[in-house]
C-alpha cells in the first residue's frame, strides 16, 4: 500500500482516538494503525484497523511486524470514582503498552493527559510549570489514574531514552462535541460557583487539542508539556462567555452536600469539573514550554473557544442536532467508502492502482 | 544696539515684562531662548482666542459624542458648588502636588475670564458621566461580564475600592510617605516591609501609597499568605487588585514582567505580633531575596509605623484560630470584647519609609540558590528596615498625631 512511517492510535474507538485518526489518514507521509478492543471504528477511511487490548502480550511483535514508528495512546477510561477495572485499562494497560513500544524499537510515543494532575491547591503558583510536583484530587479515579501513568511515565522515560515520550498535560476541554468535565459542568443550567471564590480559569478547544497531538506526532519534542489557549479567566466571565448564569453556593454547604449525597450513591461530581477544589483554587499551567519548545501555537484563544462552545449549546443541554448529523454522515460515508473497496477488491487485482491514485 | 562684535541685542520680550538682555542669533533678531517666538510671533491675545475656541470645538465634539453613547442620559442642572466637589473628587486619586497644580491653573483661568459658561457646564456634563458610569460598573460586575490579567488583576476593580482605600489613607491614618522617590519609575522592584497589625493594613495602605504618591503611580502587586486563597471574598478581591500568592515563583515571574513587588518577609508571625513586641522584626522568610536575585532586582527596604499601634494585641488564642480556620486570632484590647465594632482600627498617625535600594544585580542570577548569600542579604534587608524604624520611632512623639 502506500509508504511512510506507520503511526499507531490507541482508542480509536474513542473520541480523540477517531478524531485523531480521521486527521491522520488523509496525509500522504503516514501510514494509520487504529487499535481498540472495541470494534466499532470502520468508519475512517484508509485506516488500518487492529482489534487488540493494549494489554495483549503479543502487542510487541504486533509493533515489530508493522514497524511501527510512533504511538499515540489515547485509550483512557474516564471514571468518576477510584475503579478497578479502569485502572487495569489506563495504567496497567499504558505500562504494557510502553514495555512493548520500547521491545519493538517503537521510536515515539505521544500521551494526553491533564493539568488536573496537578491539583487544585490554595498554595499553588499561580503559573504551574511542569516541573510542579503532582497533587492532583486522588479521589477522582481519572485524575489519580493519570497521575500514576505519569509517575511511572518519567521513570520509564529515564531508563530507556531511546523512546521518545511526550505527555501533553490539556486544561480544560470546551468544544461543541468533546464530553469532558468541564462541559458537563457548562451544559447544566446553572453552572454552581462557591460563595466568594472565582479562581483563574484556563480552558482549551477540543480541535486545539487534537492539533497538538499530531503536532507531538510530526515534531520530536521529548518531555512533559502543559496545554492551554491563550487567555486565563475568572470562572465567572468563564461562564459568562459560555453562555450560562450562576449560583453562588457557601463552601462548606457545598462540601458537606457532595460527600453526603456522594456516600448516598447521587453523586453532585457533575457539578464542578473533576471536584470543588477545582473551582475553588487556581490550577493553570504556564505556557512557555509550549509555545518555545514544543512549538505549539493553539489556533482559538479561551475567548473564542468559548464562545465556540456556547454557540452550539445554547439551545438547551443537548448538543444540536447538525452537528451530530454531519458527524454521523461522515462515519457512514466511510463505512460505504469501505464496502466499495472490499467489493472493488473482491472483482479484481485492478483495486490497487485505484488506491494507488486515491493517495 | 550693536556692540563691537557686530552683534544685535534680542527684540523679544521676557516673561518679566522687560527688554531681553541676550545677543541674537546671527541671521535673526532674536536669541536662542526665543527663537520660538521668532518662528511663530502672533500677539498672545490671539493665540488666548484661537485656544479658547479650539477648546470649545473639542468639548463639544466629546459632549456629541458622548449623547450618541448614552441618548437617555440627562445631566442634572448646573450649580457651581457641586461642579467643584466633583472636580475635587475626580482629582482625588491624584498625587497632592498634582491636584493643586491642576485647581491653581482653573483658577487662574477663571480669573483671566477665560472660561466662558459654556465650557463649564461641558465640564460637569463630563464629570457626571463618569459618576453615573462609575455606578454601572458595579452593576456589571455580578454578571460577570469584567476581564483580568493572567494574575487576576482587575483595574476596574481597583478604582471602585480605591475612595475606600484613600480614605484610609488620607483621612484616617493620614499616612506619611518618605523615600518614594528610591523606586524607579520602571522595571523591576522588591519592598521589602515589616508587617504589624493583625490585619493586614499596612499591605492596603503600602499599595495605596505607591499607586497616589508615585511619580509612575506604579501598582504593587503584594504577595500575600497562603491562607488568604482559603477564604472566601478576601481571596477573590486580592486577586482583583493585583495581589498574588507569596511563593519564589510568583514573585520571579512577577518581577520578570517588570513589576513593582512588595513582601512581607516576617510572614504571619509579624502581623500576629502581641503589642510588647511591637516593632521588632520577626524572624524573615528569606524567600524574598531569591525572587530578587533571580530577576536580579533591587530590593528597597520599607518600615511602616503606625499599623502596629491600630490593634493592641494582648495574647492569642490558638484554639480560637484553629477551629475558625484563621491564621491567628487576637485578644486585642478592644475584640472580642466590643464584637464586631471591636475590629474597627485605632487612627493612629502612619509614616512609610523607603530606604536606599539595596542592589542585587551583581551577584547574578545564579546565586539564589546560594544559602548563605541568601541568608545574608536577608540579614542586611532586616537591619536596615530595623534602623529605618528606629530612626522613625524615635522622632515620633505621638501615637494619634505623629
Amino acid at each position: 500500500m502506500t509508504d511512510g512511517r506507520v503511526v499507531l492510535v490507541t482508542g480509536v474507538a474513542g473520541y480523540w482516538g477517531s478524531r485523531v485518526a480521521a486527521q491522520l489518514v488523509g496525509r500522504p507521509d503516514l501510514q494509520v494503525m487504529g487499535l481498540d478492543v472495541e470494534a466499532s471504528v470502520n468508519g475512517i477511511k484508509g485506516l488500518d484497523f487492529v482489534q487488540a487490548d493494549v494489554r495483549n502480550p503479543l502487542l510487541a511483535d504486533l509493533f515489530e511486524t508493522a514497524k511501527v514508528d510512533a504511538v499515540c495512546h489515547l485509550a483512557f477510561v474516564e471514571a468518576r470514582r477510584p475503579d478497578p477495572v479502569a485502572y487495569d485499562a489506563n495504567v496497567k494497560g499504558t505500562i504494557h503498552l510502553l514495555e512493548a513500544c520500547a521491545e519493538a524499537g517503537v521510536r515515539k510515543v505521544v500521551l494526553k493527559s491533564s493539568m488536573a494532575v496537578y491539583g487544585a491547591h490554595p498554595d499553588n503558583p499561580a503559573f504551574l510549570t511542569e516541573d510542579h510536583p503532582l497533587r492532583g484530587n486522588r479521589r477522582y479515579g481519572y485524575v489519580r489514574d493519570l497521575i500514576d501513568v505519569e509517575k511511572f511515565c518519567t521513570g520509564f522515560a529515564h531508563r530507556t531514552p531511546a523512546l521518545r515520550t511526550t505527555i501533553l498535560r490539556f486544561s480544560s476541554i470546551v468544544g461543541p462535541q468533546v464530553d469532558t468535565a468541564m462541559t458537563r459542568f457548562l451544559r447544566e443550567a446553572w453552572t454552581p460557583s462557591l460563595l466568594g471564590f472565582d479562581p483563574m480559569m484556563q480552558v482549551i478547544h477540543e480541535d486545539d487539542v487534537i492539533r497538538a497531538l499530531v503536532h507531538a506526532l510530526d515534531h520530536d519534542v521529548p518531555g512533559v508539556f502543559n496545554v492551554a489557549a491563550e487567555g486565563v479567566m475568572p470562572l465567572n466571565r468563564l461562564r459568562s462567555l459560555a453562555g450560562k448564569r450562576g449560583v453562588a453556593v457557601a463552601h462548606p454547604l457545598a462540601y458537606w452536600a457532595t460527600r453526603a449525597l456522594g456516600a448516598a450513591g447521587l453523586g453532585l461530581q457533575r457539578y464542578a469539573p473533576v471536584h470543588l477544589d477545582y473551582i475553588r483554587y487556581p490550577w493553570i499551567g504556564d505556557l512557555r514550554r509550549m509555545h518555545e519548545e514544543l512549538g505549539f501555537h493553539p489556533r482559538l484563544d479561551a475567548e473564542e473557544a468559548l464562545r465556540d462552545f456556547a454557540a452550539r449549546h445554547r439551545g438547551g443541554p443537548y448538543p444540536s442536532e447538525p452537528v451530530w448529523l454531519s458527524r454521523d454522515e461522515e462515519r457512514l460515508q466511510g463505512i460505504i467508502d469501505v464496502r466499495r473497496q472490499a467489493q472493488a477488491e473482491q472483482g479484481g487485482p485492478s483495486s490497487v492502482a485505484e488506491e494507488g491514485e486515491d493517495d | 544696539m550693536t556692540n563691537d562684535r557686530g552683534g544685535v541685542r534680542c527684540q523679544a520680550t521676557t516673561q518679566g515684562g522687560e527688554r531681553c538682555k541676550n545677543w541674537a542669533v546671527e541671521g535673526s533678531p532674536y536669541c536662542h531662548v526665543h527663537q520660538a517666538v521668532a518662528v511663530e510671533p502672533p500677539p498672545e491675545q490671539a493665540s488666548d482666542e484661537q485656544l479658547r475656541r479650539q477648546l470649545l470645538s473639542e468639548l463639544d465634539r466629546l459632549v456629541t459624542r458622548l449623547r450618541a453613547l448614552t441618548p437617555d442620559y440627562r445631566p442634572p442642572t448646573f450649580s457651581p458648588q457641586r461642579l467643584v466637589e466633583l472636580v475635587e473628587q475626580s482629582l482625588e486619586e491624584l498625587p497632592g502636588e498634582v491636584q493643586l497644580g491642576i485647581v491653581e491653573r482653573l483658577r487662574q483661568a477663571i480669573d483671566q475670564g477665560w472660561f466662558e459658561p459654556e465650557t463649564w457646564k461641558g465640564m460637569w456634563y463630563m464629570l457626571n458621566y463618569t459618576l453615573q458610569y462609575n455606578a454601572g460598573l458595579v452593576k456589571h460586575r455580578f454578571t460577570g461580564d469584567y476581564e483580568a490579567d493572567p494574575w487576576g488583576l482587575d483595574w476596574e476593580f481597583l478604582d471602585l475600592v480605591r475612595p475606600i482605600l484613600t480614605f484610609f489613607y488620607k483621612a484616617y491614618w493620614r499616612v506619611e510617605a518618605t523615600g518614594l522617590d528610591h523606586i524607579p519609575v520602571e522595571g523591576p522592584v522588591l519592598l521589602a516591609a515589616n508587617h504589624s497589625g493583625q490585619i493586614p493594613w499596612d499591605a492596603a495602605m503600602l499599595a495605596t501609597a505607591t499607586l497616589t504618591e508615585h511619580q509612575a503611580q506604579r501598582l504593587a502587586r503584594v504577595l500575600y499568605p497562603a491562607w488568604v486563597p482559603k477564604t472566601p471574598f478576601l481571596s477573590v478581591w486580592l486577586a482583583r487588585m493585583g495581589q498574588a500568592l507569596a511563593t519564589v515563583e510568583n514573585g520571579s515571574q512577577l518581577l520578570e514582567q517588570g513589576e513593582l513587588v512588595a513582601t512581607f518577609p516576617e510572614g504571619d508571625e509579624g502581623l500576629s505580633k502581641t503589642f510588647r513586641n511591637r516593632y521588632r522584626l520577626a524572624r524573615f522568610d528569606p524567600g524574598f531575596v531569591q525572587m530578587a536575585l533571580s530577576q536580579e532586582a533591587p530590593i528597597i527596604p520599607v518600615s511602616i509605623v503606625g499599623a502596629e499601634e491600630t490593634y493592641v494585641t494582648l495574647g492569642h488564642v490558638p484554639m480560637l484560630s484553629r477551629m475558625t480556620n484563621l491564621p491567628h486570632l487576637p485578644i486585642t484590647l478592644t475584640f472580642p470584647w466590643l464584637g464586631l465594632l471591636g475590629l474597627l482600627p485605632l487612627p493612629s498617625k502612619w509614616f512609610i519609609d523607603f530606604g536606599e535600594p539595596i542592589p542585587t544585580a551583581d551577584f547574578g542570577p545564579d546565586e539564589q540558590t546560594n544559602l548563605v548569600l541568601v541568608a545574608q542579604l536577608a540579614d542586611r534587608v532586616r537591619h536596615a528596615i530595623q534602623t529605618l524604624l528606629d530612626d522613625r520611632l524615635v522622632r515620633r512623639r505621638s501615637v494619634l498625631f505623629g
